[in-house]
């Protein structure tokens, strides 16, 4: 497993020693040196240009909307007419129901995965496949049944019945990413805890977990992102009550459509948090997006 | 282990275990409940007319294969597995070019290679609904720069969602701009642990930048150009967000990929029973690729 996340790592920022094979030179022309990081960044300017043009958009006071220059005084209209609906009730919702789900795929996927990378047991690889196989799995497949189920059972339209759906996809994420954190602590460690009398989830509790500590927080942060990203499933299991904000936006859209700035500063609010947590963990971002794709 | 088995008695490796199973088992009885129970209940109301208007047509089997024939001769269903084939194979090759070009030029050991690298991510990342929303603005004439700036030039062009003849490609083109880093990404670290000294050699010998690519480079990311475009075509049956919100499958059926139909049939129209028999489809569909991929080798979880 660890073998392939120093490559990943790499592929985002770390440095590569054997990169020039060239012999060096001296003084190479200066478009010759930076050719490759202008181009770079140049293509990065046109792909991200749609991007910041919905930023920019949120910012743009609303009688200016169908002007074309990039000269205007940034007003936080947009942001500010967001207070007045019910906006703000449906971002909260969406908070509440990505922290939900990720203390409970946590609680409930943590020890699973401990579990999985100390204890070599026939068909555990069976196992381990087909929990990983659950995240493949179309989310139509799910809605039905559990838009049937939660019709009998009263959790349509709440906060908790969105969160337990958000298990289908979080719960494989939890047990396949934190086995590969658990298998990064040698055993030796918690051996010598056995020897001192602990058991083997005393030993967990206080050798193993503290020390796959920041592994942990990757991990809570990815099953927030996959959460809060989720619209699909928001929205059919929802109406009013626990709508989340990408419901929302999509509201405005419908119903509200002329209102580009509004709509624009939604959109831009909603995807903050991903765009912040993306920069503050991205190296292991990058192991849990693709996680199950690298050859281990 | 066996030095701790003797400290702590006889029963220590069992006690073990059981610990062991204590961790494991309330996840495979969630798991249990939440996946394998409602796949279970889907096949069994693909088998049933369930619909709004027919709630106790739910344990009515008399017909059971009665969806499946429907199906069969529904040209709606059978279209929209056409304009799925073509969204998936359209959009996984162009992601799959444009990530593995953007991974060639950004393999670099340079500051700005390694912080556009980073930002090159931001598409993946993103709320989709937000990406939706992002080419909503583009492809609407009102506030779309492209729209505007074409007009100023003198050639204003139809939105390209609103056309039929390229609403897809328009939701093609939109996916990947989505979905691109991810192959960048791959390649990128399968870059990063192809061996030097071959590729050294061969320089030493006169290779061209091409042969080296060709000869070397490329039949090293192969295999993980291969486990890319079969994730991404397995991702790429779950379209919905864009669809849903730049053409609503429209104009006509166009861009209604088998997915967004089962949707339509379930939450449109309530005929759960023979959405369901869609949701089957798909799954199953699903579950053959995913199998192409074990069959690959790729997620042997031991073999290294």
């Amino acid at each position: 497993m660890t073998g392939a996340s120093p490559a990943i790592d790499g592929a985002i920022g770390v440095v590569r020693e054997d990169e020039d094979l060239a012999p060096p030179r001296r003084r190479r022309p200066w478009l010759q040196a930076h050719g490759r990081a202008l181009a770079a960044v140049l293509l990065l300017l046109v792909v991200m240009f749609p991007f910041l043009w919905l930023v920019q958009l949120a910012f743009k006071p609303a009688a200016d909307i169908f002007e074309d220059g990039l000269l205007f005084t940034p007003t936080l209209e947009g942001f500010a007419s967001l207070l007045q609906g019910n906006f703000l009730k449906s971002f909260w919702n969406s908070l509440a129901v990505s922290t939900l789900s990720t203390v409970l795929s946590l609680a409930i996927g943590v020890p699973a995965a401990y579990a999985l990378t100390r204890w070599r047991f026939p068909g555990r690889d069976r196992i381990a496949l087909w929990i990983l196989v659950t995240r493949m799995a179309p989310p139509i497949a799910f809605t039905i049944p559990f838009f049937l189920a939660y019709r009998w059972l009263g959790l349509q339209d709440t906060l908790v019945g969105l969160a337990i759906v958000y298990l289908t996809f979080n719960l494989a994420i939890v047990i396949w990413l934190m086995q590969t954190f658990f298998e990064a602590v040698p055993p030796a460690l918690e051996e010598a805890a056995y020897i001192d009398g602990c058991g083997v989830w005393q030993a967990f509790w206080r050798i193993t977990l503290p020390l796959a500590a920041p592994g942990l927080a990757a991990t809570a942060v990815l099953c927030f992102i996959f959460s809060w990203n989720d619209f699909f499933y928001a929205l059919i299991l929802t109406r009013t009550n626990a709508i989340t904000a990408p419901v929302a936006i999509v509201n405005f859209l419908q119903y509200e459509g002329w209102e580009w700035t509004k709509i624009a500063a939604s959109g831009t609010l909603v995807m903050l948090p991903v765009v912040i947590f993306t920069v503050l963990v991205r190296t292991y971002l990058v192991r849990g997006l693709t996680a199950g794709g690298v050859k281990d | 282990m066996a030095s701790i088995a003797a400290l702590r008695g006889p029963g220590w490796e069992a006690a073990r275990h059981r610990a062991f199973l204590f961790g494991l088992a309330p996840s495979l009885a969630v798991l249990l409940a939440i996946t394998l129970l409602p796949a279970a209940a889907l096949l069994v109301a693909s088998f049933t007319p369930l619909s709004l208007t027919d709630p106790v047509g739910t344990f009515r089997f008399d017909d059971p294969l009665v969806n499946y024939r429907h199906l069969l001769a529904d040209e709606r269903f059978l279209g929209s597995i056409g304009t799925q084939l073509k969204l998936s194979v359209a959009s996984v090759v162009l992601q799959l070019l444009v990530g593995l070009g953007l991974a060639l030029l950004l393999d670099g050991k340079s500051k700005v290679l390694g912080a556009t690298r980073t930002v090159f991510l931001i598409p993946m990342v993103l709320p989709p609904i937000v990406v939706a929303l992002i080419w909503k603005i583009m492809f609407t004439p009102d506030v779309s720069p492209i729209h505007r700036a074409l007009e100023a030039v003198g050639l204003p062009v139809r939105s390209l969602i609103a056309n039929p003849d390229t609403a897809l490609w328009a939701i093609a083109f939109a996916d990947t701009w989505q979905w691109f880093p991810f192959t960048m990404l791959m390649v990128l670290a399968s870059l990063q642990m192809i061996p030097s000294d071959p590729i050294e050699a061969a320089s030493l010998d006169g290779a061209t930048r091409w042969q080296l690519f060709r000869y070397i480079v490329f039949p090293h990311i192969r295999p993980v150009l291969i486990v890319c475009g079969l994730f991404r075509l397995i991702d790429s049956f779950k379209a919905f967000p864009l669809i849903y919100v730049l053409t609503d499958g429209g104009p006509g059926t166009v861009t209604e990929v088998t997915n967004y139909y089962g949707f339509i049939q379930a939450f449109n129209f309530s005929y759960w029973g023979y959405a369901s028999a869609i949701a089957v489809v798909i799954l199953a569909g699903v579950f053959l690729l995913s199998w192409a991929v074990g069959k690959l080798g790729w997620n042997d979880h031991d073999r290294r």
